[in-house]
């Protein structure tokens, strides 16, 4: 067995809050709360869950945006987490993120050949007289033309920005890219041009993604794994068609219960979650699903988090009504992810 | 098609917007209709106008830069006579918004005033509305909050909107906006901002709201799904106009105009089993510049000379189900 691309294991991201005159911090918030997961070459990992779940912080955590609490992050073998300034710097051309709102990350003053072509000149890969070709190349690959690299970011439409945006992720030859909501902003027509482009980039380039979203017909579409995330913990993770097919725990099938489908004939049985997402700085005790969980026991609201259950063998969710399956220690050692 | 005549009917309504780019045709001649104790969805991708459509029905255009550049809104509540709410002073249409059309957003924390608790607010509508007293307004907010489905509802309502999640602050706008009883409400966007497993809980009240109160329901989203789940009728907007209405049923099962077709296929399904998702290629045209004749033919994979030549009508190819295509009325697009 082969490596991941990227391994992530145990991640804690805590946020401090602080109050009073003398800024004590009087409490954490637990945005992140313990996950592991490998992404292969190659592939997608989904990452789904609802706001405020922490999938965003998790994303931005592995590429070093925001410092990690606790637990590592191997990338092409490396410790993420254990790189100085210079190797880090190096090592973020490999590592590219693409951002939900199209509007506010492209600086309104750079014109579209400083936005995609900024990163090139500031690693030293491209000098200014090769600037303008890598630029078009750039521009041709993601939909756009050449000639639209002397526009500024107010020319454009929503699409045609997530456009540049991911011209500028691609810029550096990244091995692996962050999507965080990348299509969430944009309408039905123009989010599948967009997830087409995504996926035809990954076959041409052999780029790996994690995609965070919390539309779960776009992540069973573009994902080869799905994680689902809940108040800063994976509760199940699968291969998509097992997860959106087979789903083990509660939290899962209420997600996907929730989902309207576009078929008016479908009867409106559904399972509605009662409650909202509780606060992250005091999480329930036990399992963090257990007061809103349908099924719960008596017992689900004692103790510390469930264990991963192994439903299938590449199929963990952790809840203690998950049947079939061998019992697994949360964190997850290395054989939890079969090649 | 029923024979109950509709609540609300908008005939070949247009709002325009002066910009400096030009004369911005938002809303550029929209015809559909609602019944009593119906829902109605309008969907449509961000522009289309379905939106300033809503905006219109409510006399809330921001004038200038907006110009109500023609066509009619008919208001029939079920015991007098109809009016036309585009010709009503500003004095008949505040009696008019509020307690007879009452309006939900998107975004309910920039909808709710942050200095005011959830409490004042509804009751300041139905003090104005109603005329109740304060203490007998102070009663009913915790009356319309318990309806809602908010937990605990004498504690929250002295709550201001910053203590409460996205999910409670929709249903506290829908408590607001069905305190005075109104006769439709006009719902915009109103779970886009919220997450799955709460969309289904509001969905769900809405759903229930109408069964106890007999509301007629404007829905406008973008989201297909949701659509499927609330509508009785559906108009598909594009480029300023209504390019297909329709019963709910007949509209999913057999999408007639080509963009709402291509609209049904450039989605994900949640069955997983399209490989690549068909797209419309290119993108929604400009309110200040449309395409002469059809607005959809530059996207649009089997338009023709008449297509450019000609605007398509909107015109009733199957019972009950209009759509404005000349492919589709010549034969020369078929399922």
């Amino acid at each position: 067995m082969t490596a991941p691309l990227l391994s992530v294991r145990d991640l804690r991201t805590h946020f401090p809050v602080r109050s009073g005159v003398f800024g004590k911090t009087s409490a954490w918030v637990k945005a992140v709360d313990g996950i592991s997961f490998d992404v292969p070459a190659g592939t997608t990992l989904g990452l789904v869950g609802e706001s405020g779940c922490g999938k965003t912080t998790a994303g931005r955590t592995i590429l070093r945006l925001i410092p990690a609490t606790s637990g590592s992050v191997s990338f092409e073998g490396r410790d993420v987490f254990a790189l100085e300034r210079e190797e880090l710097r190096e090592l973020r051309q490999r590592m590219q993120i693409i951002f939900q709102d199209p509007y506010s990350s492209l600086n309104p003053r750079l014109d579209v050949k400083m936005i995609v072509g900024e990163a090139l000149l500031v690693h030293g890969r491209a000098n200014r007289s090769e600037l303008e070709d890598r630029v078009a190349k750039l521009l041709t690959r993601v939909g756009l033309f050449p000639e639209h690299m002397h526009r500024y970011p107010h020319e454009f439409s929503g699409g045609q920005r997530q456009r540049i945006g991911i011209a500028r992720a691609l810029a550096l030859d990244p091995k692996f890219i962050v999507c965080d909501e990348a299509v969430s902003a944009l309408d039905v027509s123009i989010q599948a041009q967009i997830i087409n482009l995504l996926m035809d980039l990954q076959a041409e380039l052999g780029l790996s993604y994690l995609f965070i979203a919390h539309d779960l017909g776009v992540v069973r579409h573009i994902s080869t794994r799905v994680a689902v995330m809940y108040l800063g913990r994976i509760v199940e993770e699968a291969p998509k068609h097992e997860l959106f097919e087979n789903p083990q725990h509660p939290y899962t099938k209420a997600l996907l219960s929730a989902i309207p489908v576009p078929d008016p004939k479908r009867g409106g049985k559904r399972q509605v979650l009662v409650g909202d997402v509780p606060n992250p700085i005091d999480p329930p005790k036990g399992c963090r699903f257990h007061p809103r969980c349908p099924v719960a026991l008596e017992t689900c609201g004692v103790g510390s988090d469930p264990a991963f259950v192994r439903a299938a063998p590449d199929h963990i969710a952790a809840c203690v009504l998950v049947r079939p399956g061998s019992s697994i220690p949360a964190p997850l050692p290395e054989e939890v992810h079969p090649p | 098609m029923s024979d109950r005549s509709p609540i609300l009917r908008l005939e070949d309504l247009r709002t325009y917007f002066k910009t400096d780019a030009g004369l911005a045709k938002a809303v550029d001649g929209v015809n559909y209709e609602i019944f009593p104790s119906e829902t109605l969805s309008v969907v449509g991708e961000s522009g289309c106008g379905k939106s300033v459509t809503a905006l219109s029905i409510m006399g809330l255009v921001p004038s200038p830069p907006g110009v109500k550049a023609g066509g009619r809104i008919w208001f029939q509540p079920p015991d007098a006579a109809a009016r036309d709410l585009l010709t009503l002073r500003e004095s008949e249409l505040r009696h008019v918004r509020g307690n007879d059309i009452a309006m939900i957003f998107q975004e309910p924390m920039t909808s709710l005033n942050p200095v005011y608790t959830v409490g004042d607010q509804i009751a300041e509508a139905v003090r104005l509305h109603k005329g109740l007293s304060r203490r007998d307004a102070h009663a009913k907010a915790i009356e319309m909050l318990t309806k809602v489905g908010i937990p605990r509802p004498e504690v929250r309502v002295d709550e201001y909107p910053h203590q409460m999640s996205g999910g409670m602050r929709q249903r506290v706008m829908i408590a607001m906006a069905l305190s005075c009883d109104p006769l439709v409400l006009i719902a915009d966007e109103p779970t886009t901002a919220l997450d799955v497993t709460i969309q289904a809980q509001i969905l769900e009240l809405m759903n229930k709201l109408q069964e106890d109160f007999g509301t007629s329901i404007l829905f406008i989203t973008h989201d297909l799904g949701v659509v499927a789940e609330v509508s009785n009728h559906v108009a598909v907007m594009y480029a300023g106009k209504v390019v297909e209405y329709a019963a709910v049923e007949a509209l999913f099962e057999e999408p007639l105009h080509p963009y709402t077709n291509g609209l049904f296929q450039s989605l994900p399904d949640v069955e997983g089993k399209k490989e690549r998702l068909e797209v419309i290629p290119g993108m929604v045209p400009s309110a200040v510049d449309f395409p002469s004749g059809c607005r959809f033919r530059n996207r649009c994979a089997f338009a023709k000379e008449r297509c450019a030549a000609e605007e398509p009508k909107l015109l009733e190819l199957r019972p009950g189900h209009t759509v404005a295509c000349h492919g589709v009325e010549e034969g020369w697009i078929q399922r």
